[in-house]
Order: structure tokens, then sequence, then C-alpha cells
């Protein structure tokens, strides 16, 4: 399962930080600033995985043969679009390269979303973008994959507010009401 | 939402998630989900609202609880939803069900349970052809998850799952159940069958990238490969999966690829390590990548896949590396200067952040400074590559010995020098078991192992002591460690004289003053060795050319170890204090000793040698010590003394309560000290009171009776001495005595003692235990013929198998289960204990039923509780209000009518009477149930089937209520 989704910038501040498994306010923010100490090393050109930040690595047990997957985090994919790093930290039972495409499916519906979608949209309409990742993965289990169904369920919600209009308010009350018809 | 407490607005958070309006509501909720935690305890006031929420008409509203749920779940809260969560799985929209199965997912991890009630419904919907097929891939996911848990469950789900596999076409969905067949091949050998054509379709034509690989891994991790061993199409797949895995390598140039490819040849290196190293050529090119996470991989797969053919030359290529990456910069921004450009800052301006989110495409090109820890890494792993099943992969040991030294040279520096190091004692060599000190036991291993480059491995050891008696700037701090190893091999082994001067010349050398104190020790006891050897051809025609050699040579030892003797560091001291004292006994002997009868003081031809001789020393399994078998006379059982029991107990009548923990005290911190002094040794101790003796372990009843008498005697010098700085409270027995006790041996035993910390250096290779007994036990000593006669001594052991048994040992497999038990749980980790122990097979339903039913069976009596006494209530309003009985009257009528049918014939019969009973009960039952606090929101929910109307306001007020 994935154990959690973050979203930083390039200095470190995070844009959304969701655990599926609970941790104290404190340690998350070491384990975020531990991963971004990793990840903002590496050059463009090496690969999508990052070995276990220390906070991760000093209780993860070793896998035992007979036991193929376990519940202990794993695997840290991200990925890095301009300013934004999009990471996901998961046990064995993911798959690399597919957490690879589900950091793309995420992005892209994001962009469909905004309409060519930017850091600045994300920090004002963090409902949104908490809408979009709620369509995807709850409770820390993929529900779905596809982009169509990903946007289509987020506009379900109600209106994505644009940009450089009113930023804050995220969904109308109209919207509100159209779904509700449109959806029984 | 970014890392900022606000547990403190709980409560408000919990009032917006209450709002009636959606997107307030929503806030509401991602607030608690990004808040609340399962301990949080506003929580409990939630549990109404979640209930209402999940029941709600709105599909939106609805999914709002299925999303919240799996971040705040316990078990309490599972129970008390579970109802109201399981009638989602057949909602009518595909994005409630597949959401309502990823929480209930998340329940079943609290509360396993939860799985007895939900599981037929969810198999339904996996079965169910027409299910919209993304809530179908959602039941894949989350059965994928509870698959590995317990695998044997899943196996029926086999031919569904298969025609998912073939059938789907949605990448994620197959990538999930080849995963979940990767554990269940295992328990069905059938499947392997079954699974080939599919699967080597897939592999054969997928265009992508993520299902391939995927596929690869499912082969080989569901053991495929092991299962077709030997038929053709196992051969096929075998080879066809590691070509694939070369192309991602070779072809694809993506790093991501590379990593996983090399992850996956990692999972086959140990069983098929010859499919692997047919593509060296491959792996090894990722040794040198510029990735370090690449870099690691095709190490650890390196390892896997030497064999004596190739060890040389892939050390030599690791060598190479290690040699020419230049030092690493530890400067943090600029790696990332040159990776990223400009910094945008969102907050502060906001033009950057426009910027569209793309992949970066920009390249950068220089080789990476090596990290330190990576350095340690590869060094490590060149000496577990080498000594591998002890070194059955190495041919030319003198190859092997200088590839030792020139690693200790390559070791990187540790952050603190020899000169911090030195006040500080041993300890930070012995804290992290350093990558010297690794080099250093490799060289000793070989040294002890392979006789025949014996004298290779001393030259190559004092080569090591002159380099830094020379202070070769070569040899850095790092590599510290492996001058204790060193000294050792110099001392045990040195055979030639000429090499005895040399190392001795560096053992005694002024510089070796300003090493750490373990090396110091090491040093301190290789001296005397190498003395001998130093001198023993000179002892065969002694004239006064020799004596004057020899007793110059002496001089300058004791030179060396007179200003050691005030080293800061114990053990340093007591070594130097012991060898110095001999050394001068030696002297003077050497001095007295005439040149008249040819023969060289007995001292030094006999006595010191036999010092340092013995059995030889031979490796030792790790577990032989355990199978030294009990002599027949030892009996363990039988009671020292058979009048323990009841000297116990008198001793219990005879105290009283407040002096007991006092004689206990004195009774079990005196007696090593009692111990200790036995004989003459007794009068020597300068501090020690005789009557304090008198109460002993071994004593009878009547000097026991004494004690009252010695604590007031001790208690009145305690007073005494209280106020003088210069006598340490007696109290502390332990430290107290303790210095005697060392004073006694050093007095007493003087230079002997020597003998007894020989094996303080050579305790791991155990000598002691199969030296003495070996001689009866027919211990066997296996050697192993080798190319070019090298012969290997392998671990001395009792009888063959070796560390199986170690594992097998009841004692040995409960500790390290306990240990498994103990370790520490990760952090983000899901706790699913609790699911692994819990069965899905149907027959144990009938009982897990149980709990469910009980919770039905609760909820039922509640409601005709709260009923009951919603109709005392309209009864009692309706007398009250006559006067509006023509607005109110038919709507509560038709609901109370309404309630009489829900709650079943049981009320029909209730009389006055037990209505005034049955309310006393449901204040009762609201305290006892899982929702106790929400005894009144209970309320307020049924007031709101009541009058639908009013129900929000009713509601907030059942909130806060509380």
């Amino acid at each position: 399962m994935i154990n959690a989704v973050l979203v930083f910038n390039n200095s470190g501040q995070p844009r959304l930080t969701k655990f599926y498994t609970q941790l104290d306010t404190s340690v998350q923010q070491r384990l975020i600033s531990e991963i971004f100490a990793l990840v903002s090393h590496r050059p463009a050109s090496a690969c999508n995985f990052l070995p276990l930040p220390p906070l991760l690595a000093s209780t993860t047990p070793p896998p035992t043969p007979n036991q193929p997957h376990n519940d202990t985090p794993s695997l840290i994919t991200y990925r890095h679009y301009a300013t934004l790093y999009f990471i996901l930290i998961s046990t064995s039972t993911e798959s690399p390269l597919a957490l690879l495409d589900l950091i793309q499916v995420f992005v892209e519906s994001l962009d469909r979303l905004f309409e060519n979608v930017c850091e600045l949209d994300l920090i004002f309409n963090f409902e949104t973008l908490h809408a979009a990742l709620g369509e995807m993965i709850v409770g820390g289990v993929v529900v779905e994959t596809s982009l169509e169904k990903v946007v289509s369920g987020v506009k379900g919600q109600g209106k994505v507010a644009k940009r450089r209009e009113t930023p804050g308010i995220g969904v109308g009350v109209e919207g509100l009401g159209a779904i509700g018809r449109g959806w029984r | 939402m970014f890392g900022h407490d606000m547990s403190w607005a709980s409560f408000h958070v919990l009032e917006v998630m209450s709002c009636p309006k959606y997107p307030q509501k929503r806030v509401g909720y991602l607030a608690a989900v990004q808040s609340f935690r399962p301990d949080t305890e506003v929580l409990m006031l939630a549990t109404n609202l979640l209930k209402k929420d999940i029941s709600s008409p709105l599909p939106p509203t609805m999914s709002l609880p299925l999303i919240t749920l799996p971040h705040i779940i316990t078990s309490s809260l599972a129970l008390s939803l579970l109802s109201d969560l399981l009638p989602r799985l057949s909602h009518s929209n595909p994005n409630i069900r597949k959401k309502t199965i990823a929480a209930l997912y998340r329940l079943a991890l609290v509360y396993p349970d939860t799985l007895r009630a939900a599981w037929p419904k969810i198999k339904d919907i996996l079965m169910d052809e027409g299910e919209d097929s993304s809530v179908t891939a959602a039941v894949v996911n989350v059965v994928c998850e509870l698959g590995w848990r317990r695998p044997r469950d899943f196996l029926a789900l086999a031919p569904r799952l298969f025609d998912l596999l073939v059938d789907s076409g949605n990448n994620w969905m197959a990538i999930k159940i080849i995963k979940l067949f990767a554990t269940l091949t295992p328990l069905e050998p059938r499947l392997i069958k079954k699974l080939l054509p599919p699967l080597t379709n897939l592999i054969r034509t997928t265009p992508a990238m993520s299902l391939l690989y995927e596929c690869i891994n499912g082969v080989i991790q569901g053991g495929i490969l092991e299962g077709t061993e030997g038929a053709r199409e196992g051969d096929e797949i075998a080879s066809l999966c590691v070509g694939k895995l070369r192309g991602m390598i070779v072809v694809e140039g993506d790093p991501n690829l590379k990593y996983v490819a090399l992850l996956a040849f990692n999972r086959i290196v140990s069983s098929h390590p010859n499919l692997v190293s047919m593509h060296q050529d491959v792996i090894m090119g990722c040794i040198d990548d510029l990735d370090i996470s690449i870099r690691l991989q095709a190490l650890d797969l390196v390892a896997g896949m030497v064999n004596s053919d190739n060890l040389v030359t892939v050390v030599e290529r690791l060598m190479k590396q290690l040699r020419n990456a230049p030092l690493t910069t530890r400067t943090a921004d600029d790696g990332r200067s040159n990776v990223l450009g400009v910094e945008p800052v969102a907050d502060s301006d906001g033009e950057d952040p426009e910027e569209t989110l793309r992949p970066t495409v920009e390249h950068k090109d220089h080789s990476p400074a090596l990290p330190t820890e990576y350095r340690l890494t590869i060094i490590r792993q060149i000496l577990d590559m080498c000594s591998k099943d002890t070194y059955a992969n190495i041919v030319d040991f003198e190859w092997y010995i200088d590839t030792l030294i020139q690693l200790v040279k390559l070791v990187p520096a540790t952050s603190q020098s020899s000169s911090e190091s030195y006040g500080s004692g041993g300890r930070n060599l012995s804290q992290e078991a350093d990558v010297g000190s690794a080099i250093g036991w490799e060289l000793r291993n070989v040294a002890v192992r392979v006789s025949t480059v014996r004298s290779e491995a001393v030259r190559a050891a004092n080569s090591l002591l002159a380099m830094v008696r020379s202070d070769d700037s070569s040899f850095s701090s790092g590599g510290q460690g492996v001058l204790t190893f060193a000294a050792w091999v110099v001392g045990e082994y040195s055979e030639s004289s000429a090499l005895s001067y040399a190392a001795m010349e560096s053992l005694v050398h002024p510089r070796a003053h300003t090493l750490p104190a373990l090396v110091i020790c090491a040093y301190l006891q290789a001296v005397p060795k190498v003395l001998v050897s130093a001198v023993s051809d000179e002892l065969l025609c002694w004239d006064s050319e020799r004596k004057t050699m020899v007793s110059l040579l002496v001089a300058r030892i004791i030179h060396c170890l007179d200003p050691l003797t005030t080293h800061p560091n114990l053990e340093v001291q007591e070594r130097s204090v012991e060898f110095l004292e001999l050394m001068r006994v030696t002297s003077q002997a050497v001095m007295g000793h005439g040149v008249e009868n040819h023969d060289g003081p007995l001292l030094l031809t006999r006595a010191i040698p036999q010092l340092f001789s013995g059995f030889e020393l031979n490796p030792v399994a790790p577990a032989a010590q355990r199978k030294v078998p009990l002599p027949d006379n030892l009996d363990l059982d039988t009671p020292i003394n058979t009048h323990l029991a009841g000297l116990l107990q008198r001793a219990d009548q005879d105290f009283s309560l407040d002096t007991e923990a006092v004689e206990f005290e004195l009774f079990y911190n005196q007696r090593p000290t009692q111990r200790a002094i036995n004989g003459p040794a007794f009068d020597k101790l300068p501090t020690f009171e005789p009557e304090l003796e008198t109460s002993s372990y071994q004593q009878t009843e009547t000097s026991l009776s004494d004690a009252d008498v010695i604590l007031r005697k001790r208690n009145e010098r305690r007073e005494r001495y209280k106020d003088d700085p210069f006598y340490i409270g007696n109290d502390d027995v332990s430290s107290g005595t303790s210095t005697p006790f060392h004073d006694i041996l050093r007095s007493t035993n003087g230079e002997d003692v020597d003998v007894d910390s020989i094996p303080i250096m050579n305790l791991d290779l155990g000598d002691h235990g199969v030296g003495i007994d070996g001689s009866s036990i027919d211990a066997r000593k296996q050697k192993r013929k080798r190319l070019k006669k090298v012969h290997i001594a392998k671990d001395e052991n009792i009888d063959n198998e070796s560390l199986v048994i170690n594992r097998s040992h009841p004692m040995a497999m409960a500790l390290h289960q306990r240990a498994q038990e103990r370790a520490k749980r990760s952090l983000l980790q899901v706790d699913s204990s609790g699911l692994s122990r819990f069965s899905l097979d149907s027959s144990e339903n009938t009982i897990g039923q149980l709990d469910i039913e009980k919770q039905e069976a609760q909820d039922n009596e509640m409601a005709k509780a709260l009923a009951e006494v919603e109709r005392l209530r309209l009864e009692m309003q309706r007398a009250s209000e006559r006067i509006q009985a023509t607005d109110g009257a038919p709507a509560e009528g038709t609901m109370v009518k309404k309630k009489k049918k829900k709650t079943t014939k049981k009320l029909k019969d209730a009389t006055a009477e037990p209505m005034a009973q049955d309310e006393n009960k449901s204040h009762l039952e609201s305290r006892q149930g899982p929702e106790d606090v929400a005894g009144i929101p209970v309320l307020g929910r049924k007031k709101k089937k009541m009058r639908p109307a009013t129900s929000n306001p009713d509601d907030e007020k059942g909130v806060q209520a509380d």
C-alpha cells in the first residue's frame, strides 16, 4: 500500500502532505526534510527511486525470504516537475514503475483540472488538490488510475476555481446542486 | 496541513465537519484527515456525524467520510460504523463502491472482524462480470494487499483473477494480479503451468514497461523459475526474462529501468547466479553509473554473482573506482544549484511558480564525488565478496593480501583524528565496527587460516605498522582499526629475526603512543612476542656482542613502556605495568648472565617463550562451543546445599520486616568479596573489616543473628566517616572492594597475569574450549585442498552441521523470535498483526458472525429502548401540548406507528410499568455502549428521523451538548 504522498517545492516547503498512517507533526516534518535532503541532491539524470531516509531505514527489518512482503515502507518514488517534487512512500506490494505512472496520472489530472497547472494553483486550491488525490488513493489503496475518471470525479464534487479569480474560494454552491441532480 | 500542529483546533474542525453545506463540510473533513489521529479525543463525538454522512443521499457528501475514515479509524469506531458502511458496497454509484472497499480494507486492519461481514460482498463484486472496471480494480488492489498476509485464503479466487489478468487490459490491475499470483504460486504449484503462457505472452508483447517488469518480477518471485527448472519452457522463460532485463539496462538508457532491472537481477542472483553472470558486462557498466542508487544496486548484484573466475576483475574494477573518484566535497548546494537552476520561492513572488509543471529535461554530466558511506560500502562489499564461503573464490592469496593493504590506504578519513581518540580510550573504535578493523579482521583471518601465505601476511602487517611509524600520508585515520590486528599478526607469526627487528622498530616507536588506546594494547601485547622471535637466533650462540644487542633492545622496550604506565586508559596502564616488570626482570637476567657457556639466559630462552606458545590457534565455528558434550559426572540438578530452603525460611522468621532488605543486600553484595579473599590474600586487605565476613552466603544461622550488630557498626562507621573527604563511602560495597581485589591479584600473582591475558585478543578464535576438549572428543580438522595447494583452515567444529543447528536450536529460535518481536515497528507502518491471524475460511464464519450479530442485537435493543423513550416523551408532549394537536398529531402519530413496526412485536406488550423500567435501562445502556458519550447525539438522530425538517439544528445541538 501507499504510506504517504508528499508534494513539496524546490525549497522543501510542503504543498501537500498526506500520511495514510498518522505520525506526529514533528516526525512528519523531520521525514519531509530528510527526504528533501535526499531528493534535492539528485541530478536530473538519476533514477526516480530514493534510498530510504535515515528515519525510515533505521527501523526497517531486512526482508525475509519466506515472507515476500511486509508492512514496512520500503520504496520511495519521486518525480520532479518544474518547481515541485511529488513523492510516494509505499510498501513492497506496489510496483515501482507503476507508481511513477501513478504520479504522472496525478499530475496530468491536476493539469487537466487547472488547465496548465502550476504551483500557485496548488497553493490556492488545495481542496481540489486533495480531492484529486482522494479520487485516486483512499486509505493508501489506489482506487482509480484512469485520468478521465479522476477528473470527472473531482469535477463532480464542484466547480474547480480558475486562477486569478478570487483564489481561495474553491467550490461554488451552485455546483453542488448540479451534482446532486447529476449523480442520481 | 503543511506540518503545523493544529490539535488545538480539533473541536472547531468537528464543528465545520458538521456544517450542512458541502464546501464547508469538505474543508472540515479535509482538516480532519490532516490533523486527526485515532487517539484524538473529539473523535468520539464524530461517530454520529460520520454515520449520518455515510448514509447521506448525496454521493459527494457520502464519499467524504469514506475518504476520511482510513485516517482516523479505531477498532471501536470501526465496530460502530461497520453496519453503516456495508450497505454502501451495493450503492449505485461505482465511485462510492470503490471508495467503500478501500475504506473497509483499512477498517479490517484495525478490526479484523470487518472482513467476516464484508468479505462475501467484496467477493461478489469481484466475481461480477458486469461490475464497473475501476471497482474491480479497486477490489483487486485490496485483495492484493490482503493476499500476502494470508495467501491461502485467496487461492479460491485464482480462476477469476486469471480471467481478469488475461482479459482486462488494465495494466495497473494486471500488475496487482501478478503480484498476488507471485504470493499464491508457492502454495499451489499447478498455477505455474497455467500462468506460464499468459505471462510469456505478456512479456513478449506488452508495450508497457511497468507491466513487463512486473511480469518478470512475478516470474522470479513466484518461484516460476524454480518450478519449471529443467523443462523446456522453463529455460525459455528464464532466458526470455534475463534477456528482457538486459534490454532494459542497455537499450532504453532510462535510469529507472536500469534500476528496476538491477533490482530484478538481484532477486535472481541468489538462485541463478550463472544466469546473471552471463550479463556481467552490462552490470559492471552499471557500477560506474552516475547515479548512486544504481551503483549500490549493481554493487549488491556484483557481490552476489562473483565466482573464482571473475573475482579479481570485479575487485580490481571497484578498487579503480575508489582510487579515481575525487574526494567528496560535502557542500550541500553545489549539487542542487546545478540541477535546478533558478530557485523560485512561491510565497514571495508569483512569477516563477507560473511556470508549468513539465518534466525537467536538463542533463547534468560530471562524475559525482563518492560519498563516504558509499566508499565504506564498497570496501565492505569487497571484503564480503572475497571472504565468502571461507575464501572459496580466492585463488591467489598473495593478491588478496596486497588488495587488503591497498584498501587500508583507501579507507576514507574519519572525522575524529587520532589525537582525539587518544584520550577517550578505545571506545570510538569499538563503537562503530569500523571498516579499518574489518580489513584487519580479514588480514588476521588469512594469516590464521592460510598457513602458506602467513609470512606474506606478516610482511604486509609489518608494512602497515611501518606506514604509521613513518607517518605515511596515505594512511588515513580511518584505517587505524587495522593496526590492532596487524600488531597481533606480527606478534604471533613473525619468525625471521630481520622482520622482527623491523616490527619491533614500529612497535616501540614514540609515535605509537599517540594511537588509540585499543591499538596500544595490541602493540603492548605484541612487544614481548616479537622480542622473543627477534632474539631467538641470537640466543643460539651467546657472546658478548649478542648480549649487548639484546640488552639494548630490552632497554629500548623499557624506555618505551615506561611512559605508558601513566596512560589515561586503564587497560594500557595495566598491560604496560605488567610487561615493564617482565622486561626489567629480563634486563637483569641478561645483564647478569655470563657469556661463558654459550647459552642464553634461561628467562629468555625458556620462560618468556613459553608464555606465548601452546596450542596452535585454529578457527572455531561459532556454534562449536555449544556442542561440547557434557561430562558424565557433571550434575547440575542436585542442590549444592540441601538445607537451603529451610535456611531461607528461618532467615525469614528471624528478621523483622525493616531490616530484611538490608540483610539481603549484605547477603548478595558481599558474597563475591568473600570468595575472592580466601587464604593468605585475606590478610592483605587494607580497608576490609573482619566483622563483615561473618555474614556470608555459606554461613549457618548462628552467625546470621549477628547481622544486627554488623549493621549497627556499619552505620556508626558511615556516620564517622561521612565528612571525611578521603574516605569513600562504604555503602557502595562493590566499588569499595574492587580496588583491594585488584591489588591482591596484582601483588600476589605478579607477572603470571599475562598468561591469562593472551586469550583476550584471540577470544573470537576460541582455541580454549575445543583446544582442551578437542583432544578427547575427536575434533575434526577439515582442511581443503585448493588450487596452488593453498590450505584454508575451516572452522573447527565437533560435527559437520554447524550453523544449521544453531538456527534450529530451540533456545536460539526462541531468542530469534523474541528479537523479531521486539524489533521496533517502523514509522509509517500499518499495524496489521491482527489481520494476519484472521482467517476468511467460511467454516469460521459461524463463529465470526457472533460479533456482528451481537452488535446488531445491541443496536436493536438500543433502538428499541430509544423508541420507547421517544414514545414516552411524545405522549407527555401530546398531553401537555394538546392545543397543537391539529398540527402535530398526524405527523407524529404516523411516525410512532412506523417506529412500532420497525422495533417489532416486543413493543406491543409493553405496558406502563415496564415502560418506566425501560427508560432507566436505556439510560444505562447509553452509558455502557460504545457510544457512551454519544448518548445525546443518538437521541438527536432519532429526532431527526421524526422531523427531518429540523434535523440540522438538532444535530448541531447534539454535538455541542456533548
